[in-house]
């Protein structure tokens, strides 16, 4: 009998006895290791005070949370919680916990945890960054008994139960809240998940290691408990060598691969998985506010101006699907927009008086056709920004492009209304995403558009007390309004590309696209 | 001897084919810097001969105007250095004591602070785009040549017959502008050229560093920026406007190295 | 940098002192400038917040008195120095926690980068500026004097992407050289900084030799017996030193610029990156706390390398 044998029995007695008997699951597990690879340095790594989409990455296996969101169809099914309710104001949601769980410390998880993690997410010393916010109205949690929670809002919030499910609002252990406080928690973090925290030595390296008691997994799991010992998080920040990194099987998996990179990768036979990333595509708003953009045909000769394929193609290769409408990942039904028509385009402009120049740029009575289009500089904005500056240009426009280096002068720039196009987009599990950007009195509504019968809507969507069916029917009409009107220009639907090396293998991802499951990882031969 | 004065040609020669260069692109490419002549990074061909970019535009096209906007912006900074620095040493010099002693402590003060440090916080207040750069490196630059010109023009101060002519009652102004500028001027014009390649690598830098604004228009600095990505499949993308840098910067200082040598006399 | 004997303590304290006094006058002059080249744009930095939806509006006007944005210019000064003076730089306005913190996490990576390339920096500029000066005709002088001249006028960031390269290809043949290009490896930044700032060291040494192997004191040196190798060479070298510490001290304005670009150029996390994100973000504190830092750390190497220039060269101690 060989050792790998010998270590497959063992494995097999331990998975029955895991349940009663956790001490013997230690020798089991083979030291098997994997190494991640994240592409940028987060400064804080608290997930209740820091912001960095980064940090969700290692942390979404070191928290559970009250509810999860199936990776598949983002329905919500229990996890910490092992039900709840919502009242019929929908002010208030009672959660019934788990009674079975406990922290790495050895902790106990119950009520007043809940209440625990909370109250340091809300206090106002703690600047929480990002969790605050998520919580929205929040007013208090009540403890009712040792397994029973309620949450009560201000306002009905119906996105409460989609931040609950992230790990932003992952549960940690009181104790280790209150022995390590808000400076240096983040390097003792202690949770309920598949893996426990080991260290995390910033700009170096972020180490997990597997959590042998974990027995209260949510059914999105495939496995009772983590298929590899340690997982190492490295950072690989410079985008140009990330591809090489993979290629020479100094990490294991590493995501956001520059496009061009991945076909390459693709082409040695290592696996580049695009992952969907739910929400609004890169997209460009138009300014109903702003002359020529405030007239529809020149919004429509703006459209049709632009060769959308090959702008995608051109930016990020064959790796990314063009954008069919205002949001993706979302199984809502997609929406057919207009292919590139130069000619119609054209005749647009002239039919509304815009008149060619010979000096190539059109004019109408004694205006210049000018487009001022503001790019965020981040996520391949400004390629897509040239090139619409360059479509625009050749259909006889002057063409201004502005980078803005922050969401702070991206906003800035709205405020100020000098724009005809603008890029912004959100991420999201949620249609509702939608509300903001194109309710007439949208938080982000840089469009500039009112329209009652949109703003109905979008409203009655964004309620919760509607079938699936409903809704689906509800955004699929608000779309045609926004296409018809043509108030965004939609580019490219998001994928993260996740190269990995051929030795890996079940690598899946949360319903948000960013997150892997890495309990049910698998090292192959 | 004979081998600096070929490094000398050498450079005077790049530098002439620069600034020629980027005054005539129009006649040296057909076509323009922001459209499309076909996919992205493709190799050379007839009319495109050096390919195309990471967006598909022609690259030597990018690269004659990208030396336009860099030449320019940086001359633009060095003279607003030169201007402004060589006016503060002169009003130290001839403005009297207590002048003298502010002009001094300004400048020693930015010069607590990097020139390179001192453009980016200016930058910072300003907001990035090409135009602050400009005003910001111009401006980083001054405190240094202002210092190193009151130096100069101290040392033709202490000539006698300018303090003759000051005897003989002529105005501090018409002292300054007839005598002392004129003397300096064998010093001036070498450390001029020092500062025009200190504004040029100032000026790639901070444009290098993302601050230029539009990516559109190209400049050396944000072309290899925007090359990076590709540093690896593509590497001409960032070495080509490297490289004119570097050899630029190399060029105008084996200049004013030049300058600075004294001439030999005949005697010699 | 013992001071000769003959001389009494004091000749030499008097002009240290002098110095340091006017350290401290010119790095308060440079922290006034700070405050100043930051408010010219005269924006509010609270709007961008508010405008993110990062903070309420009963949150900005607390951010506002915290950061003492409602008080008058001068009072916002003086709040300014006295903050400093307390250690106090305030907070970020985007992750809202303390200015030291957010400096001092990345402090550690950009002192590596910035002491490992010091180093690489004196040691090749040394050795470039003899090998020039001291052997000007032959061939291995010539091409010392060619390096140093591509080590000033090559851009660091020029530099730092052919670094990346050449590491790229040596790390296709052999996969283990890979570490160096992940982010937190120095050794590929400090080499191309180092590099990068070896040029104006190597210059300063190698113009010193020349004009020393014509002075009557080296001939005399020679005609005593002293020989040529080594101990002539240090004969030469020695008046040149006072310069080199000098220079090697203007090293720490170069590093400390040097680091912005190779940082970026690296990707590697430190108070460059840092200084480069919050300028683009508006993040106005901690650009002034960086600022700060860097006129500080500036001006103690600047009186640090004077004095020691001081202690090596008497003559210096007159008051210029």
């Amino acid at each position: 009998m060989n050792r790998s044998t010998m270590r497959l029995l063992r494995g097999a007695a331990c998975a029955v006895a895991a349940a009663v008997v956790s001490a013997c699951a230690a020798p089991t597990p083979p030291p098997t290791s994997v190494v991640y690879g994240l592409t940028l340095s987060p400064t804080g790594i608290d997930p209740h005070l820091n912001a960095s989409a980064e940090l969700g990455i290692p942390l979404t296996s070191v928290y559970d949370t009250l509810v999860v969101q199936d990776p598949l169809t983002g329905d919500f099914l229990p996890s910490l919680a092992s039900s709840w309710t919502m009242s019929d104001d929908g002010l208030s949601y009672t959660f019934h916990l788990r009674s079975d769980v406990r922290f790495h410390d050895g902790e106990p998880f119950d009520a007043e945890a809940v209440r625990a993690n909370i109250d340091y997410i809300l206090d106002p010393d703690n600047h929480s960054q990002k969790a605050v916010f998520m919580l929205g109205p929040l007013e208090r949690v009540e403890v009712i008994d040792p397994t029973t929670v309620v949450f009560h809002l201000k306002a009905p919030y119906p996105p409460l139960l989609d931040s609950l499910a992230q790990v932003y609002l992952g549960m940690a252990s009181p104790k280790a809240l209150a022995t390590w406080g808000p400076s240096d928690y983040q390097f003792h973090q202690v949770g309920t998940g598949p893996f426990r925290f080991v260290e995390f030595v910033p700009n170096d390296h972020l180490t997990l290691v597997r959590n042998p008691d974990y027995a209260w997994g949510p059914s999105i799991y495939q496995h009772a408990t983590a298929q590899v010992e340690t997982v190492t998080f490295r950072f690989y920040t410079e985008p140009a060598t990330r591809a090489l990194a993979v290629e020479n099987g100094d990490v294991d998996i590493l995501g956001e691969i520059p496009p061009h990179d991945a076909q390459r990768l693709a082409g040695e036979g290592i696996g580049v998985t695009p992952v969907t990333i739910p929400g609004q595509p890169l997209q460009f708003l138009l300014n109903t506010k702003r002359p020529p953009t405030d007239e529809l045909d020149a919004r429509r000769a703006l459209l049709l101006a632009l060769d959308r394929p090959a702008i995608v193609q051109a930016v990020f290769g064959d790796t990314s699907p063009v954008a069919q409408g205002l949001l993706s990942g979302l199984g809502l039904a997609s929406s057919s927009l207009p292919e590139h028509d130069q000619a119609e385009a054209e005749r647009l402009l002239t039919d509304s008086g815009w008149l060619m120049g010979t000096d190539g740029v059109r004019h109408r009575d004694g205006q210049t056709l000018e487009l001022t289009i503001v790019a965020p500089s981040w996520g391949n904005n400004p390629e897509v920004g040239q090139l619409l500056e360059a479509a625009w240009e050749a259909l006889g426009a002057q063409v201004e492009l502005q980078i803005a280096p922050s969401f702070g002068q991206l906003k800035e720039a709205q405020e100020k209304g000098d724009y005809n196009a603008i890029g912004i987009n959100f991420f999201g599990t949620d249609p509702d995403l939608l509300r903001p950007m194109f309710a007439s009195d949208g938080v982000y509504n840089w469009t500039g558009y009112r329209d009652l019968l949109l703003d109905d809507l979008l409203r009655r969507g964004g309620s919760s007390a509607i079938s699936p069916g409903e809704r689906q029917a509800l955004y699929g009409q608000a779309t045609q309004i926004v296409l018809n009107q043509v108030l965004v220009l939609p580019i490219r639907d998001y994928v993260n590309l996740v190269a990995s090396s051929p030795r890996i293998h079940e690598l899946r991802f949360s319903y948000t696209g960013w997150f892997p499951l890495l309990i049910d990882l698998e090292i192959g031969s | 001897m004979t081998k600096r004065r070929f490094s000398v040609a050498v450079a005077l020669a790049w530098v002439l084919v620069v600034v020629a260069a980027a005054a005539a692109a129009p006649l040296l490419t057909s076509h323009g810097v922001v459209q499309p002549v076909g996919h992205p990074l493709a190799s050379a061909s007839s009319g495109i001969p050096l390919g195309t970019d990471e967006l598909g535009r022609d690259l030597w096209s990018r690269l004659l105007y990208g030396g336009r906007a860099s030449l320019g912006a940086s001359a633009l900074a060095a003279a607003l250095t030169v201007v402004l620095g060589g006016l503060a040493g002169l009003v130290a010099v001839v403005g009297g004591r207590w002048v003298d002693s502010t002009v001094l402590l300004v400048v020693n003060s930015a010069l607590a602070i990097p020139g390179l440090l001192l453009a980016l916080l200016l930058v910072a207040g300003l907001g990035p785009s090409l135009p602050t750069i400009v005003l910001a490196v111009g401006l980083g630059g001054a405190p240094g040549f202002a210092r190193l010109a009151r130096q100069a023009f101290l040392q033709g101060q202490t000539a006698t017959y300018i303090a003759a002519a000051a005897a003989l009652g002529a105005g501090r102004v018409r002292v300054a502008l007839a005598h002392l500028l004129p003397n300096a001027r064998p010093q001036l014009l070498p450390l001029a050229a020092t500062y025009y390649a200190w504004s040029f690598l100032g000026t790639t830098t901070l444009t290098f560093l993302g601050l230029a604004g539009d990516p559109t228009h190209p400049e050396w600095g944000s072309m290899m920026n925007a090359g990076r990505l590709h540093l690896l499949d593509a590497p001409h993308l960032v070495f080509l406007p490297g490289a004119a840098i570097a050899m630029t910067i190399l060029s105008v200082h084996a200049l004013a190295g030049a300058l600075a040598r004294p001439r030999p006399r005949p005697s010699d | 940098m013992v001071s000769p004997a003959d001389r009494p303590r004091n000749r030499l304290l008097i002009p240290l002192l002098r110095r340091l006094l006017s350290g401290i006058g010119t790095l308060w002059a440079a922290l006034t400038l700070a405050f100043v080249a930051l408010r010219i744009g005269g924006g509010d930095p609270t709007q961008s917040l508010l405008a993110q939806g990062l903070a309420s509006p009963q949150q900005i006007a607390a951010l506002r008195s915290e950061l003492g944005l409602d008080l008058p210019l001068p009072a916002q000064y003086v709040r300014y120095l006295a903050g400093l003076v307390r250690g106090d730089l305030g907070r970020s306005l985007y992750t809202g926690r303390s200015v030291v913190v957010t400096i001092g996490e990345q402090l550690l990576p950009t002192f590596e980068l910035a002491l490992v390339a010091f180093l690489v920096s004196v040691v090749l500029g040394l050795t470039l500026g003899v090998v020039a000066g001291w052997f000007p005709k032959r061939w291995s002088g010539r091409s010392a004097d060619a390096l140093s001249a591509l080590a000033t006028g090559v851009p660091v960031a020029v530099l730092g992407l052919l670094a990346i390269i050449i590491a790229a290809a040596l790390a296709r043949a052999a996969p283990p050289l890979l570490g160096w290009l992940r982010s937190g490896g120095v050794l590929l930044p400090a080499l191309t900084l180092g590099i990068a700032a070896s040029g104006a060291l190597a210059r300063a040494i190698q113009a010193g030799l020349l004009e020393a192997s014509g002075a009557p004191y080296l001939v005399a040196a020679r005609a005593r017996g002293v020989g040529e190798g080594a101990r002539l060479l240090w004969h030469a070298l020695r008046p040149v030193l006072p310069l080199a510490v000098a220079l090697a001290a203007l090293q720490a304005a170069f590093l400390l610029s040097g680091t912005v670009v190779t940082e970026t150029v690296f990707s590697r996390p430190g108070l460059g990156r840092l200084l480069v994100t919050s300028i683009l973000e508006g993040d106005f504190p901690v650009v002034q706390g960086l600022v700060v830092l860097a006129a500080a750390v500036y001006s103690i190497t600047q009186a640090t390398a004077d004095m020691a220039a001081m202690a090596l060269d008497p003559r210096l101690r007159e008051p210029s």
